[in-house]
């Protein structure tokens, strides 16, 4: 079933031929939320948008060599002039995919974005005449970079934590972390103000073996009463701490992850893998804002696998597949639920990889990336930022095989988001230190 | 005065521990110390371990510990790479032979449930828990090795070489070709210009990321070289890892018996990767500080030149020293701890670097480490699930064929030999949020796998893991909660403590543990022992080494 015509099974559903999520998403109140989609191992971009026109695509094929995508096998961007210069993954896509997506303006692209420390061009790289983010071309230092907005390393905090210490008030009826984890522990969402939770993608959340009998229940509260007692050794403390917190969530949370329900389920149908399976976890805790008192959140969740050293081709074939048809599912239920337009996902990445091929089929370590931004209230049909030449070597290559110097840098990206969420020019300034240098601080995209 | 008294000890010292080296030992080993001691050297303290180490004092136990046959996975052989149809998971049959043969050839079902097995009852525990560490610094995963063979090879590899030289360990690991297989170095091909493919990164990059000498430059102590606008220096740049990757470049798998060899040969995880020489890039390479290797040399020549270049590097002492006292000791170790065993790796006292079992004696000896109670506050590290899980099983003399315990890590985010990455379950530069403090473990200690814990406690606890049919020799996992009775619910809790401790409860927690006990029914003493071990096991005293 394509998101058109589930959402016409809804409307039937509802016993109205009126029905439509769009008016239905004003109900929604004053609710949103980003879902951060991390792909894992630095997806390879030069992959996921391809430009179409002649040359470009000419410059692309030289380079790819075996890598290179057939023309013909591109799902083509049509934007709203009508024209398309660029095509998708062709795994990407389907009408319940992100050429649905696109189709119906709610999807954008955001061309080269990587970890900047300062406005750099290829030829102040090979002139080292700016400093660079640390550790370029890491995994861990690079996911810490986007992670926190901060390239030049020692970050404490994640931006989306720092986005919502910005705007605490909104949440102070949460009885939750609003800051959820679906793929572990992350810099992403440290922040301030409050800690995040990171659940479990699947199975049950909640203590087992404590029934109702009076011995049960005071071994429950003396557990309780136990992490609060050994404080004199740091790391003791912080497991105290961490189970304590842990069990406080269950008791709102474990329900909710159980549930059923026909309204998330119905969109998810016919996936599977832990990536949907996340998706579909956020999409349960979204419909059960109004029970945890949450007005805005940031949820993350990942996939994993793009570190494609090797065999490339058909590892991105099947990780596309089910992040295409994962966001795609997940923006269905959104408009399901009536708050397509109060959730945006977005993508981010370790880097993006070499343009030029390695010997065994695969790609290295590159930097700048194109990314995806979906959702009701994104400004779709649109490729925001600068695309990069294609040449190896060439004006925006920071050496010879083809690693893009980046042109929009992640805290451009991220205070487009942050200003969506609510966030003031001022907030924005304090959650992203290094906005200023940059001459658009804001992209529009959304 | 004061100097013939000190001849007089030292003399007392000198003849009694060449005499009766037991008695003579056991004096000088406090149980605190030597339950400390063992919690750091083995996969967690016991009862009869605990005697055995203060009879024999600490120097001694590793001296017989390191000199025990390394106990290894076994019962592995070659199977081809794609399982053949009567080898293949049928979700509806998971009990089918089929699925029973896809289960234990092609995951790491085997593999992890000995890894277990043996964490739980080998003799060789230092040889186990260091290999365990290893495990966790030369990362190979199940993500892309689902073979039980090759990762059973790939293991037994960290536990021949746990007390051998590094530079043996380094190159047994890379010419591994579960290693060649996970980081891309098998069948990496000189550069095509024809093709227009340069030779693959991948492990150039990581092997000096996170298997050697690290991003920046280490003093000896391992804290951060600066230059002098106080910037961590690189240890390399991106040409020096690309000189790498066409060092390594012209291997691919060993021949199978009777096969001929040729670039590239099937996948075969026994034995070592074979070069040829027609696809190794043969140019001039410079490499770590400016050191140039000249062009023409075989593949094996510059394999040996980079890696000597690799082990004779400043960092390397350092940057293994450190991480090996995070896996053993404590999250926080001083840089003074870090320089004493780092100068032991640089020369073991007869002038030999990379001597790892002097490397481990230090890390264990060190007065960092030793003592009746931890030097400071920050201390100790959190027990990862595998460490968690075998502690308790041992405090409980379990009996256990490792299944249920491979689960039980699963279930808290830690499938044995699986890591989602190269970077391992936990980064050891993880920090508690907000904080300096670094807690590797802690990072894989989320809300979920906390929960996760509790449950697998609470399962062992009320009956563990039945044995499985479709297992070999199956047993399941129970323990026995019988031996931890008293007459008072306080008695209970000591009895409880003596187990998991080794030592007095904490009073504020002994008083509280009672009062969850008195309200079990006395009638119900496997009740009150099962409500005494789990509350102290999930206390923050247990879960963490100190």
């Amino acid at each position: 079933m394509d998101r058109r015509s589930f959402l016409t099974a809804l409307g039937t559903l509802a016993g109205t031929a009126a029905w439509s999520p769009w008016t239905h998403a004003a109900s929604a109140g004053d609710y949103k939320a980003l879902v951060a989609v991390f792909l894992y191992g630095g997806n390879d971009a030069n992959n996921t948008l391809v430009p179409l026109d002649a040359t470009r695509y000419a410059q692309y094929a030289a380079a790819r060599g075996p890598l290179a995508l057939a023309q013909s096998s591109l799902l083509p961007l049509v934007d709203a002039s009508g024209s398309a210069h660029y095509g998708l993954h062709p795994a990407l896509g389907g009408a319940a995919g992100l050429q649905g997506l696109w189709d119906s303006a709610r999807l954008a692209m955001v061309a080269n974005v990587g970890p900047l420390v300062v406005p750099t061009t290829r030829a102040q790289v090979l002139a080292n005449s700016v400093p660079l983010p640390v550790n370029l071309y890491s995994h861990i230092d690079q996911q810490h970079a986007w992670e926190s907005a901060e390239a030049g390393g020692g970050a404490t905090t994640g931006w989306g934590g720092r986005l919502l210490d910005q705007i605490s008030a909104l949440n102070s009826a949460a009885v939750v972390p609003p800051l959820v984890s679906l793929a572990g522990t992350n810099l992403y969402l440290t922040a301030q103000a409050t800690r995040s939770l990171a659940l479990p993608v699947t199975g049950n959340y909640g203590l087992n073996g404590f029934g109702s009998s009076t011995a049960d229940v005071v071994r429950r509260a003396t557990l309780s009463q136990l992490l609060g007692v050994d404080r004199g050794a740091t790391l003791v403390g912080a497991a105290d701490d961490a189970l304590q917190g842990a069990i406080a969530s269950t008791a709102s949370i474990g329900p909710i992850l159980s549930a059923s329900t026909a309204s998330v389920d119905a969109a998810f149908t016919g996936l599977s893998g832990s990536f949907a399976a996340q998706l579909g976890r956020v999409a349960r805790l979204i419909e059960a804002r109004a029970s945890l008192g949450v007005r805005r959140q940031v949820f993350l969740v990942s996939l994993g696998s793009f570190d494609t050293h090797t065999d490339q081709l058909a590892t991105q074939q099947a990780l596309y597949s089910e992040l295409g048809a994962g966001l795609g599912a997940f923006h269905a239920a959104m408009d399901g639920l009536g708050v397509g337009n109060a959730v945006t996902s977005f993508t981010f990445s370790d880097f993006s990889r070499t343009l030029k091929p390695n010997s065994t089929g695969g790609t290295d370590h590159a930097w700048g990336g194109h990314h995806l931004v979906a959702g009701g209230a994104v400004r779709g049909r649109s490729v925001y930022g600068t695309f990069p030449s294609l040449v190896l070597g060439g004006a925006d290559d920071a050496g010879s095989e083809g690693r893009w110097v980046p042109t929009t840098a992640p805290d451009q990206y991220a205070a487009t988001l942050g200003a969506w969420m609510g966030l003031s020019t001022a907030s924005l300034a304090a959650a992203f230190p290094h906005l200023a240098q940059y001459a658009t601080p804001t992209l529009g995209f959304v | 005065m004061r100097r013939p008294l000190v001849l007089v000890w030292m003399t007392v010292w000198v003849v009694s521990s060449i005499a009766a080296s037991g008695t003579a030992a056991a004096s000088a080993v406090s149980t605190a110390d030597a339950v400390r001691f063992l919690n750091q050297a083995t996969f967690g303290a016991t009862s009869a371990d605990l005697a055995h180490a203060s009879a024999l004092g600490f120097s001694a136990w590793i001296d017989e510990q390191q000199r025990m046959p390394p106990t290894v996975y076994s019962g592995f052989a070659y199977v081809a790479p794609k399982a053949p149809a009567n080898c293949t998971a049928d979700p509806t049959a998971p009990t089918s032979a089929a699925s029973v043969c896809h289960r234990d050839n092609y995951t790491l079902f085997k593999v992890r449930r000995q890894m277990l097995q043996h964490a739980v009852t080998a003799k060789d525990q230092l040889r186990q828990r260091v290999a365990y560490a290893l495990s966790q610094f030369f990362v190979v995963s199940g993500v892309v090795i689902p073979t039980a063979y090759g990762m059973a090879d790939f293991q037994n590899v960290l536990l021949q070489d746990a007390f051998g030289s590094y530079r043996q360990l380094i190159e047994d690991v890379t010419l591994s070709p579960v290693m060649g297989r996970y980081l891309d170095m098998v069948n990496n091909d000189k550069a095509n210009a024809a093709k227009g493919t340069s030779p693959n990164e991948n492990y150039a990059r990581e092997l000096l990321q996170l298997f050697s000498i690290g991003l920046v430059k280490l003093n000896p102590d391992g804290t951060v070289v600066t230059d002098s606008s106080g910037q961590p220096v690189p240890t390399y740049d991106q040409e020096v890892i690309e000189e790498y990757a066409t060092l390594f470049t012209g291997w691919t798998y060993p021949p199978l018996p009777g096969a001929t060899s040729k670039f590239p040969n099937p996948q075969n995880y026994d034995g070592r990767m074979v070069a040829f020489d027609s696809h190794h890039d043969t140019s001039a390479k410079t490499l770590l500080n400016g050191a140039v290797i000249p062009g023409g040399q075989s593949a094996a020549a510059d394999l040996k030149a980079g890696l000597d270049l690799i082990a004779n590097h400043p960092n390397a002492g350092p940057f293994l020293s450190r991480q090996l006292i995070q896996q053993l000791v404590t999250s926080n170790p001083s840089a003074a701890y870090v320089q004493r065993v780092a100068a032991v790796f640089a020369n073991d006292g007869k002038g030999t670097r990379g001597n790892l079992a002097a490397v481990v004696r230090a890390v264990l000896l060190d007065p960092e480490a030793r003592g009746d109670t931890p030097s400071s506050a920050l201390e100790g590290h959190l027990k990862d699930p595998a460490l968690y899980m075998v502690s308790l099983a041992r405090a409980l003399s379990a009996s256990t064929d490792g299944v249920g315990l491979a689960s039980a890590t699963q279930s808290m985010g830690e499938p044995i030999f699986t890591a989602p990455t190269v970077f391992n379950f936990y980064p050891p530069t993880y920090a508690l949020p907000g904080t300096s403090v670094n807690a590797p473990e802690f990072f894989l200690y989320d809300d979920a796998s906390a929960i996760a814990r509790a449950n697998a406690v609470d399962r062992l606890l009320r009956g563990g893991w039945a044995a499985d049919a479709s297992v070999a020799g199956a047993t399941g996992t129970q323990v026995s909660l019988g031996g931890i009775t008293g007459t008072t619910p306080a008695a209970v809790v000591d009895a409880a403590g003596m187990l998991l401790l080794h030592g007095p409860v904490p009073t504020a927690t002994r008083s509280l543990v009672a009062n969850a006990v008195a309200a079990v029914p006395a009638t119900d003493p496997t009740g009150r022992a099962r409500t005494a071990v789990q509350l102290l096991a999930l206390s923050g005293a247990f879960q963490v080494v100190r």
